[in-house]
C-alpha cells in the first residue's frame, strides 16, 4: 500500500512543482496518472520509487510518502528497490549489460541473492512474461519494443510488489504496446500494485482501477474506471488527453507510382548486409500532400527513409522527383529528415547560427522571416540545446526549409507528446503544405496521422521480415 | 559447469585468461631463445584453436610466420639497408604475438558479464567494476549515436573540419542525458546495495585452467632462467 501524505515538492527554479498531493493506493490497485507534459505526473512516480529525494538534487520536499510502511525519504534506495520496480521512458538507457540474460539477473545480483535463487527467479520471469525470444541476445541488436520488454522483465525478476511505469510506451509501436499490456495484465493478476504515468491511454482503459488527472502540480480530479470510461470526447480534449479509444486509420491509400510532379517510387527494394529488407515499394506523393507511412517495427521504415533521403543506395527500382529518376547523391541534396531524436541534428551554438550553417549565403531577412513563421525569432540567440523539444523540432524544419529541400520526411515526430503538443506538430506540418514540398511522415501515432495526413502508405506485405523472432503473447 | 560447451570447444576461466596475459608479457620480454618463443606461440595458438578461435589463430600464425621469415631469411640475405632499418621493428613486433593471441581469446570468447564476475572474485573493488562495465556498455551505444549523427550531417551538407565539431556537440549532449537516465535506472535496481554481489553463473577453475597456468608458469621459469 502506498500513502502520499500532503506532499509538496519544488525542483530548482524553472521546472514544475507538486503542491499538496494526498493519495492512497491500495495493494493490487492499478492507477493511471494522466495530464499534460510537465503537469507533475512523472514527479509523483519519483516520490514512490524514491528518486525524490534520493536522486533528484536541490529540490525542496515537504510531507511524507510511505510505501508498504516504509517512509521513502528515510529508506535507503536499495531497500526500496526490493519492493518498488521502475520502468522508464527511454528503452535505450535502462540496461547495464550487453547480453540480455545478464540484464534480467542484474537487480538480483546487486541484492546479493543466492545463485540458486537467482536461477529460480530467472526461470520464473522467463516463463511468466514469455520472453524466451529475448534470451541470449545482444541488447544492441534489439528493437525499442524488445528492449522495453527486457527492462520490464529485469524489474519483474526482482519480484517487487509495486511497479512504477513512467511513460513506458513513449517509444513503442502498437505491437510492442500490446506486449506491454499483456505483461501489465499479468502483474495485475498477481496482485501487484501498478502506478503508470502515460499520455497514451487507450491501451490502459480496461486495466486501470482509477485515473488521477493532474493539472499544474495538483490532483485535479480522481476518476474510477467507470467514470473514466464515461468521459466525453469534448471533455477529454478539454483535459488535453490523448484518445481514450483505440484509434483506427481513416485515410485513403497512397497514389500508385508514376506521378509527373512530386515523388514517385517504383518497385523499390533495399538490402542491408546482403539481406533484403523490403521490396516492391510502389507509391506517389504530390507536392502539397502529406503522406503517412506506417508499418510495425522491423518492417523497414527506417531503411525506406534512409533510402529516400539518399543515405542508402537502393538495390532495385527507381525513385523519381518531378518525373526524373534521381540517384542516391541527388536525393541526398534534395531531401531532409527530421529525426525522432532531433538532438542528433542540431550542431550550432545558437538558433541563428544553426540557420546560417544550413545556407551560408542566405540574406538575414529570409532567416528572420522563417524563424518568425516557426515562432523562434525571439529565441535566436539561444543555444539550440536549451530549447524545448517542440522548438528543436521546429528549428530542424526551419533549417530544411532554408536549404530549400524538396522532400521532407518526419520520423516519429510525436513520440511521447501530449495532446496539445501533438496538435502543434500537426498544425506545423499542415502549414508546410502551402510550401509546395513533398512531405512524408513515418509514425505509429494513428490519432496524429488521421489529423495530419491526406493519404497513407502501409509497408506490410513489402517487408521481408528481418526479425528472427518477436515476443509472443502471454 | 562442464568444461566443454555445446559446440565442443574448451572454455577457460576469465581469471586464467588474465593470468595468461600477464605470463605472455613476462615470457615475451624476458626470453631470448627463439625456440622458447616459437613453442610458446604454438602452444598458445593451439589453446585458442581448441577454444574456438580458428580463423583468428590462422591469421596470427601466418603473420608470425612472415615475421620469422623476414628476420631469419630476408634480413641476413637481403640488402644491408633493409636489415638495419627494419630489424628492430620486426623483432619487437614479433614479441607482442603471445599477448595478441591471448588478447584475441579474451575479446572473442569472454562475455562481459563473466569478466565482471571474475574481477569481483579477485576482490577488485565494486567502485571500479561498475564504471568499467558501464564504459564497456557505452561503446556500442556510442557507435549507434555516431551513425545517426553522420546521417544528419549528410542531410545538412556539412563537410570537412566542421564535421568534428558537429559530431562532438550532439554526442556530449546525449552522453550527459544517457548518464543521468542510466544512473536513475541503476539506483532503482539497487546498485548501491552494500551486500556482497552474487551471480547466476558460478565460475570454478577446471582441469584445463590448471593445465594452462602450469604450462604458463613453466615457460615463465624457463624464459627467466634461460634468458
Amino acid at each position: 500500500m502506498i500513502d502520499i501524505k500532503d506532499v509538496s515538492f519544488e525542483y530548482g527554479k524553472e521546472q514544475g512543482t507538486l503542491s499538496r498531493i494526498d493519495l492512497e493506493i491500495r495493494q493490487g490497485e492499478c492507477v493511471l496518472l494522466c495530464g499534460e507534459s510537465g503537469c507533475g505526473k512523472t514527479t509523483i512516480t519519483k516520490l514512490i520509487n524514491g528518486l525524490i529525494p534520493h536522486f533528484v538534487e536541490g529540490g525542496t520536499l515537504s510531507g511524507a510518502t510511505f510505501v508498504n510502511g516504509m517512509e521513502v525519504a528515510k529508506t535507503e534506495m536499495y531497500h526500496l528497490a526490493e519492493q518498488v520496480g521502475s520502468v522508464f521512458q527511454n528503452p535505450k538507457s535502462q540496461f547495464f549489460n550487453i547480453d540480455s540474460d545478464s540484464e534480467v539477473t542484474f537487480g538480483l545480483e546487486n541484492a546479493g541473492a543466492a545463485p540458486s535463487e537467482i536461477r529460480e527467479r530467472f526461470e520464473a520471469t522467463v516463463s511468466a512474461l514469455s520472453i524466451q525470444p529475448l534470451l541470449g541476445r545482444n541488447i544492441f541488436s534489439m528493437s525499442g519494443g524488445e528492449k522495453q520488454s527486457l527492462a520490464f522483465a529485469s524489474v519483474y525478476a526482482m519480484n517487487p510488489s509495486v511497479f512504477v511505469l513512467d511513460e513506458p510506451t513513449a517509444n513503442l509501436d502498437a505491437e510492442a504496446i500490446d506486449i506491454l499490456r499483456q505483461q501489465m495484465i499479468r502483474i495485475k493478476k498477481e496482485g501487484r500494485t501498478v502506478i503508470v504515468a502515460e499520455h497514451r491511454i487507450y491501451f490502459l482503459m480496461d486495466l486501470i482501477d482509477r485515473a488521477i488527472f493532474i493539472q499544474n502540480g495538483k490532483i485535479a480530479q480522481i476518476f474510477t474506471r467507470e467514470e473514466f470510461h464515461k468521459i466525453s470526447e469534448n471533455q477529454r480534449i478539454r483535459m488535453g488527453l490523448r484518445s481514450l479509444v483505440y484509434p483506427t486509420l481513416k485515410l485513403p491509400h497512397a497514389d500508385p507510382p508514376g506521378a509527373k510532379v512530386g515523388l514517385s517510387v517504383e518497385n523499390l527494394a533495399c538490402t542491408i548486409d546482403k539481406q533484403t529488407v523490403f521490396g516492391g515499394i510502389n507509391f506517389s506523393a504530390v507536392p502539397g500532400e502529406v503522406l503517412g507511412i506506417i508499418g510495425h517495427n522491423g518492417a523497414g521504415k527506417t531503411t525506406l527513409i534512409r533510402c529516400l533521403c539518399g543515405l542508402l543506395k537502393e538495390s532495385h527500382g527507381t525513385v523519381q522527383l518531378d518525373g526524373k529518376a534521381v540517384n542516391v547523391k541527388r536525393r541526398n541534396k534534395a531531401s531532409f529528415c527530421v529525426m525522432q531524436d532531433v538532438n542528433h541534428q542540431l550542431f550550432s551554438d545558437s538558433v541563428w547560427n544553426e540557420c546560417e550553417v544550413s545556407k551560408p549565403d542566405c540574406p538575414a531577412e529570409r532567416i528572420e522571416k522563417i524563424l518568425e513563421t516557426f515562432e523562434l525569432l525571439s529565441f535566436k540567440d539561444r543555444h539550440p540545446m536549451a530549447l524545448s523539444g517542440g522548438q528543436k523540432q521546429r528549428l530542424a524544419v526551419a533549417t530544411a526549409i532554408l536549404s530549400s529541400k524538396y522532400l521532407l520526411v518526419f520520423d516519429e515526430p510525436t513520440s511521447g507528446l501530449d495532446y496539445r503538443r501533438m496538435l502543434e506538430v500537426s498544425d506545423m506540418i499542415k502549414n508546410l503544405k502551402s510550401e509546395n514540398r513533398v512531405i512524408l511522415i513515418v509514425s505509429h501515432d494513428f490519432e496524429f496521422l488521421n489529423r495530419t495526413c491526406d493519404k497513407i502508405f502501409g509497408m506490410e506485405g513489402c517487408s521481408a521480415e528481418r526479425r528472427k523472432s518477436c515476443v509472443g503473447n502471454i | 559447469m562442464s568444461s566443454l560447451s555445446r559446440n565442443h570447444t574448451l572454455k577457460i576461466d576469465p581469471r586464467t585468461e588474465l593470468l595468461l596475459l600477464v605470463m605472455a608479457n613476462v615470457v615475451a620480454f624476458t626470453q631470448h631463445s627463439v625456440w622458447v618463443e616459437i613453442t610458446w606461440v604454438v602452444l598458445l595458438l593451439l589453446l585458442i584453436i581448441v577454444c574456438g578461435c580458428k580463423k583468428a589463430a590462422g591469421k596470427l600464425a601466418v603473420a608470425f610466420g612472415i615475421f620469422l621469415f623476414l628476420q631469419y631469411y630476408v634480413f641476413p640475405n637481403g640488402p644491408k639497408m633493409i636489415a638495419s632499418s627494419f630489424t628492430i621493428i620486426v623483432s619487437y613486433a614479433r614479441k607482442i604475438f603471445p599477448c595478441l593471441i591471448v588478447g584475441t581469446l579474451i575479446l572473442q570468447k569472454t562475455p562481459v558479464r563473466e569478466f565482471m564476475v571474475s574481477l569481483r572474485k579477485c576482490h577488485i573493488p565494486q567502485g571500479l567494476i561498475i564504471p568499467l562495465s558501464v564504459t564497456i556498455r557505452y561503446f556500442p551505444a556510442l557507435k549507434e549515436e555516431v551513425g545517426y549523427i553522420r546521417d544528419a550531417m549528410k542531410l545538412r551538407d556539412i563537410h570537412g573540419a566542421e564535421k568534428i565539431e558537429c559530431l562532438l556537440v550532439p554526442i556530449m549532449i546525449s552522453a550527459a542525458t544517457t548518464a543521468e537516465e542510466l544512473s536513475a535506472a541503476a539506483v532503482t535496481r539497487g546498485i548501491e546495495n552494500p551486500a556482497q554481489k552474487t551471480s547466476m553463473i558460478d565460475m570454478k577453475f577446471g582441469v584445463q585452467d590448471f593445465v594452462c597456468l602450469a604450462l604458463g608458469a613453466v615457460f615463465c621459469v624457463i624464459s627467466i632462467a634461460v634468458g
